[in-house]
């Protein structure tokens, strides 16, 4: 029988180039693993932990105290402007409903450019 | 769900703190790949614990814990690259890996071409290559990480992969083996 020679089909070979790129890469990056890295100690590891959920209770707080400040400070003078003068208040609608809309439209744009 | 796991959500410190432990020199190796500088890879990955400690109530256990520190690994980095770029404050890839390639040399180990190009990638396509092709993770898994479509880590990948293999020259040297291969294989008829 005769022994026919294999030629490699243009999508297999491209198969090959792939594997063989890929080869490079993972021989080079699997160096890297090789290289030491320092751990430090379990106390280093554990005093990072309560540093971090202090900051994080700090910052909870804080946020938590400056929406209530903002909600407060924006109740009181809609409840002003509504019993003292209701024309303010119903022309104050209009900017506020169009800041709303062109914010979240600006974010909107913002995320689908990013992604 | 692991009881380490468990207990660190509970808010157990010490449980916290051995998870950490075990997976440090994971994330930091994770970080000097897709970051080629071990500076940052370190730095990176105090930032990315710090997260977790506040995040872990979010883990749900589908996935490994190795691949949830990933995941914000990943986008810390890339966040970080991001606002780097935005104030103008990027150096360029080439001046961040020279460190890399300086470790390299001082270990007598070869710091090859291919390396040299991934360096050389911006880091949207650097990072879905060293996950899908050193990890294994399928496209699936790196277009949940980096939230983006699976068809979209697919072409960066495919990408990638060809600007890697110009880099190397491996379509021109295959390509005279197969000719080379023809003539002898002709030559035998």
């Amino acid at each position: 029988m005769k022994k026919w020679k294999v030629i490699p089909l243009e999508s297999e070979q491209m198969d090959l180039k792939d594997y063989r790129a890929i080869d490079e890469i993972n021989r080079g990056l699997e160096q890297i693993d090789q290289f030491p890295v320092y751990t430090p100690d379990i106390q280093w590891f554990e005093q990072m932990i309560t540093v971090q959920k202090q900051l994080s209770m700090k910052k909870l707080v804080k946020d938590f105290t400056v929406f209530i400040l903002i909600a407060l400070f924006i109740l009181s003078g809609i409840i002003v402007s509504l019993y003292h003068n209701p024309f303010i208040f119903i022309v104050l609608q209009i900017p506020v409903i169009v800041f709303i809309a062109s914010y979240t439209g600006m974010r909107f744009v913002k995320k689908v450019n990013e992604a | 769900m692991d009881e380490t796991i468990k207990s660190a959500k509970e808010g157990d410190h010490l449980a916290f703190a051995i998870l950490f432990k075990e997976n440090y020199p994971f994330l930091v190796k994770y970080l000097m790949k897709i970051t080629m500088n071990p500076d940052m890879a370190e730095e990176l990955a105090q930032e990315t614990m710090a997260k977790c400690v506040q995040k872990l109530h979010l883990y749900n256990g589908q996935s490994k814990f190795s691949t949830w520190l990933i995941s914000i690994a990943t986008n810390t980095y890339i966040d970080q690259c991001r606002k780097k770029k935005r104030e103008k404050n990027w150096l360029g890839q080439e001046e961040t890996f020279r460190k890399m390639k300086w470790h390299f040399e001082s270990r007598n180990e070869e710091w090859n071409d291919a390396m040299e190009a991934l360096g050389k990638m911006p880091e949207e396509i650097r990072v879905p290559i060293i996950l899908k092709h050193y990890y294994g993770y399928s496209y699936e898994e790196i277009g949940e990480m980096l939230k983006i479509s699976p068809g979209t880590v697919k072409s960066r990948v495919h990408n990638g992969i060809i600007s890697v293999r110009k880099e190397l020259k491996i379509d021109e040297e295959m390509e005279g083996y197969t000719s080379r291969k023809r003539t002898n294989g002709f030559e035998g008829l």
